[in-house]
């Protein structure tokens, strides 16, 4: 989707500290001219189907469908890529733009530590020093991402300030880019911050869509009635839903966060029910979590990477439109839908994703089996080992980390409470 | 009342007389940290000590153009809930208190708007508040912003920094009027000192579009650099260095840095 020269509809825009305008307005130069050169998207498809094993397939639920009685469900299945969630999608873009550039360093925010690990990834491949920011709270809840970014060789820096979640996260690294911007490039891994970051990540993104729309007309001979995104920055949702904002009869639905209750803090709502209103922060403009005094509030989901305060101007412009139904899915609803994927299909998502999963279990049942649904399954669930265990309350996986914990190092053991990396 | 362009080349005059360096200082004070009261009772005792310029940040939970030291004293302002109308009314009661002072405002974008921008000018220009600083509203983006300053008598303050284009920093220079925020190094604010000679040049490069005051920020915590200042620009801003000057030793320890620096 174009941006109105960085707009969408109030939305957007760049609000950005003057020592950062330069950099910038180079990004913005570099993605014009190379979204427009066949030989650099012949590059991009290239690495997106050698590195990442693109196109990801459409997977029709014989199982949950009958298990609901309603809609044909299908998921696209993102959590194929390599290293395991759509983020990958963006960052082969943005690496590629990063050598074109002539930058040597990447710096990225992350919350689930998806987009850590995809950057890390491309960054070791491309040979790019990497720098990645990550709130103290979300590297405790998934440090066998920081483990493999810091494999990786990528620097991982706990931002202990604020709400040490993403949002914190993100500021230090436009901190960072203030500083480095001569010889380093912000690869923001979702669909917000300044122009040309929104509509630069939806692009890479929207090869979700695309390949959506030709695997619905080849496996079904029609376009889907219904698609399910997770909403957390917004970058999945929008690569799933922009290449079909022409038809308005297929119906688009994002999820967003609904954690532990409506209060504020408890949630990351943004979108659904107005608790969001109108700001100017982390240098766009679109719907923020915040007070009076607007200053921007914490929010929580047991999905560190839907844990955001802000979201993307696109999806903000595209929900008060009408073109996008939000709506949210609680922490308990999201385990749910987790565990009935795995029953049901052998797949496991990541409680990202099952916030798309568990809006669309919803509502599956409601619609006729003439009506065909797709759920971006935009991450595998892997990663979320630790808290899936608690959340079901697994009696064996404390008796596991206590064995484990035996057998490891006692040095390292040592070093360990003196206070590094006390995550696990 | 004189302009503030004007009130700072009187005082500049001024200056030239004294036993002072001669340039005006403007230090820096977090509305709000570590409480209301004592940002305020600080305000009043840079005030009292004849600063000519006090910039206020109104604190914001997400600083993104500020460095480490500023940044946690911006959160811990932002539990005490600073309010935005309070603040105004009580920065135009320091304003009346030190008609020889002038008070700059300065914040980031989201407050400022859930305030209302063009209430905020109103509200700003009804307290006295000289000018209005905001690091993360770009000039293409300020077009009524800038009518409401003109309207009610408030200016507007821009910053450049050694990375603007020249052809940017051209434009915003010859735009600027009350002041021109020159930032002095690449990056947040509040870190060491590079190098001096790269200044002169960059100074004298905005001299040459614009006759507005020049203040130079982001990095100043030695005599030596408000030294190189002299004869280059009108205004020594002092931020972080005076927080952890605070931090460290309170209001006494502040004011003898702002002593060492030769700008009280």
């Amino acid at each position: 989707m174009m941006s109105d020269n960085g707009y969408y509809g109030q939305y957007g825009g760049s609000y950005i500290p003057e020592i950062l305008y330069t950099s910038q307005q180079q990004v913005q130069q570099a993605f014009d001219e190379a979204r427009n050169d066949p030989a650099f998207i012949q590059a991009l498809e290239q690495q997106w189907q050698q590195y990442s094993g693109r196109p990801t397939p459409l997977t029709f639920c014989a199982n949950l469908t009958e298990h609901f009685g309603g809609a044909q469900i299908y998921l696209k299945r993102e959590d194929l890529n390599h290293s395991g969630a759509h983020k990958m999608n963006n960052v082969i873009g943005q690496g590629l733009l990063v050598k074109r550039m002539g930058k040597k360093r990447v710096i990225a925010e992350t919350g689930a530590g998806q987009h850590g690990i995809a950057t890390a990834l491309v960054a070791a491949r491309l040979g790019l020093e990497c720098t990645i920011y990550m709130g103290a709270k979300d590297v405790a809840r998934q440090y066998p991402n920081v483990f493999w970014m810091r494999q990786l060789g990528a620097t991982v820096i706990p931002v202990t300030t604020g709400s040490q979640t993403l949002r914190d996260a993100l500021d230090e690294a436009l901190r960072d880019w203030s500083g480095s911007y001569a010889d380093s490039h912000y690869l923001i891994g979702t669909s917000c911050g300044c122009a040309p970051f929104p509509e630069m990540v939806s692009f890479f993104q929207s090869v979700i869509g695309r390949e959506v729309r030709q695997q619905s007309q080849a496996q079904f001979g029609a376009l889907p009635d219904r698609l399910y995104a997770c909403v957390g920055g917004g970058s999945n949702a929008c690569g799933l839903f922009l290449p079909f904002m022409d038809e308005a009869q297929v119906e688009k639905v994002g999820v967003e966060a609904g954690g532990k209750g409506m209060a504020l803090g408890e949630h990351s709502i943004r979108l659904s029910h107005d608790l969001g209103q109108p700001g100017i922060a982390q240098g766009f403009a679109s719907i923020f979590l915040q007070d009076n005094q607007g200053q921007l509030q914490e929010t929580h989901s047991i999905a560190a990477g839907l844990d955001y305060v802000g979201v993307s101007p696109i999806i903000a412009h595209l929900a008060e439109q009408g073109q996008l139904r939000m709506t949210y899915a609680s922490d308990q609803d999201v385990v749910d839908a987790c565990t009935l994927l795995l029953r049901k299909e052998g797949i496991i998502p990541a409680l990202e994703s099952s916030h798309a999963l568990a809006a669309a279990f919803r509502e599956a049942g409601t619609l006729s089996p003439q009506q065909r649904i797709v759920i971006n399954l935009s991450g595998r669930g892997d990663k979320d080992i630790f808290n899936v265990a608690r959340a079901v309350q697994d009696a064996e996986f404390p008796q596991f980390l206590r064995s484990y914990l035996r057998e490891y190092p006692d040095n390292l053991q040592l070093a360990s409470d003196a206070g590094q990396g006390r995550a696990v | 009342m004189p302009t503030l362009s004007e009130f700072i080349r009187a005082r500049s005059q001024a200056l030239q007389t004294s036993e002072r360096l001669p340039l005006l200082a403007m230090t820096h004070v977090i509305y709000g940290y570590p409480t209301v009261e004592a940002s305020l009772a600080w305000m009043r005792r840079l005030l009292e000590q004849g600063i000519e310029l006090l910039e206020v940040q109104f604190p914001f939970s997400d600083p993104v153009a500020d460095g480490p030291t500023i940044v946690a004293a911006c959160h811990r302002a932002v539990e005490n809930q600073p309010q935005m109308q309070l603040c105004l009314q009580q920065l135009g009661q320091l304003q009346r208190d030190f008609p020889q002072s002038r008070i700059l405002l300065m914040g980031y974008l989201n407050p400022f708007y859930r305030y209302g921008l063009t209430r905020l000018v109103q509200d700003a220009a009804a307290q006295g508040i000289a000018g209005l600083i905001i690091p993360d509203l770009p000039m293409e983006r300020a077009g009524q912003f800038r009518r409401d300053c003109t309207d009610h008598g408030v200016e507007p303050i821009w910053l450049v920094t050694p990375a603007t284009p020249a052809e940017r920093l051209a434009s915003i220079a010859r735009q600027a009027t009350g002041m021109l925020y020159c930032v002095s190094r690449s990056g947040v604010t509040g870190q060491k000192d590079g190098a001096q000679q790269a200044l002169a040049d960059y100074l004298s490069t905005i001299r040459q579009h614009t006759d507005a005051p020049l203040a130079v920020g982001f990095g100043i915590r030695r005599r030596v650099q408000v030294e190189a200042l002299v004869g280059q620009a009108d205004i020594a801003i002092v931020g972080s260095a005076l927080l952890e000057a605070y931090n460290a030793g309170g209001q006494e320890a502040g004011l003898a840095l702002l002593a060492s620096l030769g700008i009280i």
